[in-house]
């Protein structure tokens, strides 16, 4: 198992077709946990399709893809949250028309035990429920700096509150692997140092994968990255090194200059 | 949601007497009993007492509508299977009124299951269009049995009682209905301010969020289906006192369309604005000698000026109320 190998993640020959077209001809990616691994590439490199593999939304055509000892491949997508895979989604994921707490409060459906039956009669599995949710939801505020913005509406928030939101949501079910899908893109630089602080103090013993094109925060987060081009892996290697390679140079001076920082 | 918001409140301040339910409760019931003593024209009481179980039929559209975001146009299958339940129990199968519902309710949920299972993994329009054509096909169904009466229906009930309170008597009627209605309000507040609740409000606003926090979707969605099924059979069954007459037009996909028309009337974010719709939809026809079709009309605006004025239904301005007046009180302190 994965988990006694020291990896998080370990996914051997991975293939994804769709229809005629190959996104991805044969990834093998290890994650060592309690990292913070950088998936970058440019895009239609299939970052996004790995990524979705990884935490069990898709599911692969051909290879095995183990994550903290599960075959997410046989597993439906809910089951793999459950079993504390947690991800965010590229574009802002958050319950808009509820306020932040409750936000928090459907986040922690999967810790919750009580039925309709419980809460109508006030029994005390509805009232356990609600003081462990009580005492996350202020301990993920606090660490997310919501505690503020508690009774504020999710969707009248700024950009930058609403990604911290998602990543609170996202840790009412004490994950062990969190998938971030670009977690930065579309905030400014102040915002961005903001999440990256966030990003750090809720790592611990946490593994973190991150599908990014900032590569500041990529250098500044990450112990590892993989490189990605058309499917496959170019190079995996500490950022500084991987990003000064002459593939990985040559692969983004063919999309875009301004890509690389 | 403002339903778990109170809720969150009251659990806040843990111990104090959530007054304001209790407020609410209390001018609930103080208005029917006002209405059930007050009224004395037996045909002004049975229509109230019709309007409820129109209203639970409209509360379990929502159930869907509000709770789920599907529009539920085959809804009207389950009411017409409610309302055939006691008429085929009571003139085929000598069975008593109330063991009729009970069938008609738990024939609904299995059906709600079989339903459900076929349908729900389709969203928004396809929904909306499968379940309308599987109500088509249930109306067909009770057109041609003999069970069913064909299209006379079934009529000359013996005695349409629950418990020792004979719904023939108008004024027992109302209340009857209206206890139900409450009863139902009571347990479905208290069903969306749970584990259950919460889900379908997340899974309503984002699907591929709820899904990624451990959320069985299809499971939860055939859930609230298989919730909402019997409270529809329940007012099936509760109109029969009214229309003492079950005829294939139950299941007419335009007894869904009504109580459409009444949930985004009264608001579909509200646990009784469904009811607040219902008693408009049913009341004031009765008073102004609509024609049926200029009733579409009339209603048609209606929404149309609800939709550009309070975009979340009447409840809204009710809404809008008490928050001038809690500001006002602020203000005072």
């Amino acid at each position: 198992m994965s988990s006694s190998s020291g990896y998080a993640v370990e996914a051997v020959d991975v293939k994804k077709t769709y229809g005629g077209v190959s996104a991805l001809k044969g990834v093998d990616i290890r994650i060592p946990q309690g990292s913070i691994y950088g998936l970058i590439g440019p895009n239609g490199a299939g970052k996004s399709t790995l990524f979705d593999i990884l935490c069990g939304i898709t599911k692969p055509t051909s290879g095995t893809v183990n994550v903290m000892g599960m075959d997410v491949a046989a597993l439906p997508a809910y089951e793999v949250a459950r079993r504390g895979v947690g991800r965010t989604f590229q574009r802002t994921a958050i319950f808009g028309h509820s306020t932040v707490y409750e936000n928090l409060l459907y986040a922690s459906y999967g810790r919750m035990r009580h039925s309709a039956v419980h809460r109508l009669l006030r029994l005390p599995v509805w009232r356990e429920d609600m003081n462990t949710f009580a005492d996350k939801a202020r301990d993920v505020l606090a660490v997310c700096g919501l505690t503020e913005l508690r009774d504020q509406l999710a969707s009248a928030l700024a950009y930058g509150i609403q990604r911290r939101l998602a990543v609170a949501i996202m840790l009412m079910n004490d994950p062990k692997i969190i998938f971030l899908d670009e977690p930065v893109a579309g905030m400014n630089e102040v915002e961005t140092a903001d999440f990256i602080q966030l990003l750090r103090a809720i790592s611990g013993r946490r593994t973190i994968v991150i599908v990014e094109h900032d590569m500041a925060a990529i250098g500044a987060l990450c112990d590892e990255v993989m490189v990605m081009v058309d499917g496959r892996q170019l190079v995996t290697d500490a950022p500084e090194r991987a990003l000064k390679h002459p593939d990985v140079v040559a692969a983004y001076l063919g999309a875009s200059d301004d890509e690389l920082v | 949601m403002t339903e778990s918001s109170i809720a969150l409140k009251a659990q806040g301040s843990r111990g104090v007497v959530p007054w304001k339910q209790v407020l609410l409760l209390g001018s609930v019931v103080a208005l029917v009993l006002g209405i059930g003593l007050g009224a004395d024209s037996p045909f002004l009481l049975s229509l109230a007492g019709y309007t409820c179980g129109f209203a639970l039929f409209a509360v379990s559209v929502n159930v869907m509508l509000g709770g789920i975001g599907e529009v539920p146009l085959g809804h009207c299958m389950f009411f017409g299977i409610g309302a055939y339940a006691p008429a085929i129990a009571m003139n085929h199968l000598g069975l008593p009124y109330e063991a009729g519902i009970l069938l008609g309710m738990g024939f609904s949920a299995v059906l709600a299951v079989l339903i459900g299972w076929l349908t729900l993994k389709l969203t928004g329009a396809y929904f909306s269009i499968v379940s309308w054509g599987l109500s088509g096909v249930a109306m067909v169904t009770a057109l041609n049995l003999e069970i069913t009466g064909g299209p006379l229906g079934l009529f000359g009930f013996t005695r349409l009682a629950i418990g020792p309170f004979d719904l023939s008597d108008p004024r027992t009627y109302f209340f009857a209905t209206a206890a139900i209605l409450l009863l139902v309000l009571i347990v479905l507040a208290n069903v969306r301010s749970s584990r259950f609740g919460n889900a379908l409000e997340s899974i309503r606003q984002g699907r591929h969020l709820a899904q990624s926090l451990g959320i069985n979707v299809f499971r939860e969605r055939l859930k609230a289906l298989v919730f909402s099924a019997p409270i529809a059979a329940l007012a099936g069954a509760l109109c029969i006192p009214y229309t003492q007459i079950v005829t294939p037009e139950v299941m007419s996909v335009l007894r869904t369309v009504d109580a459409l028309l009444a949930v985004l009337i009264g608001g579909t974010g509200l646990l009784f604005g469904p009811v607040i719709g219902a008693v408009i939809f049913t009341i004031l026809p009765q008073f102004l000698q609509f024609d049926p079709n200029v009733k579409v009309l009339v209603f048609s605006l209606i929404i149309i000026f609800i939709m550009v004025v309070a975009p979340g239904g009447l409840h809204q301005l009710f809404k809008l109320i008490e928050r001038r007046l809690e500001k006002r009180s602020e203000g005072r302190a």
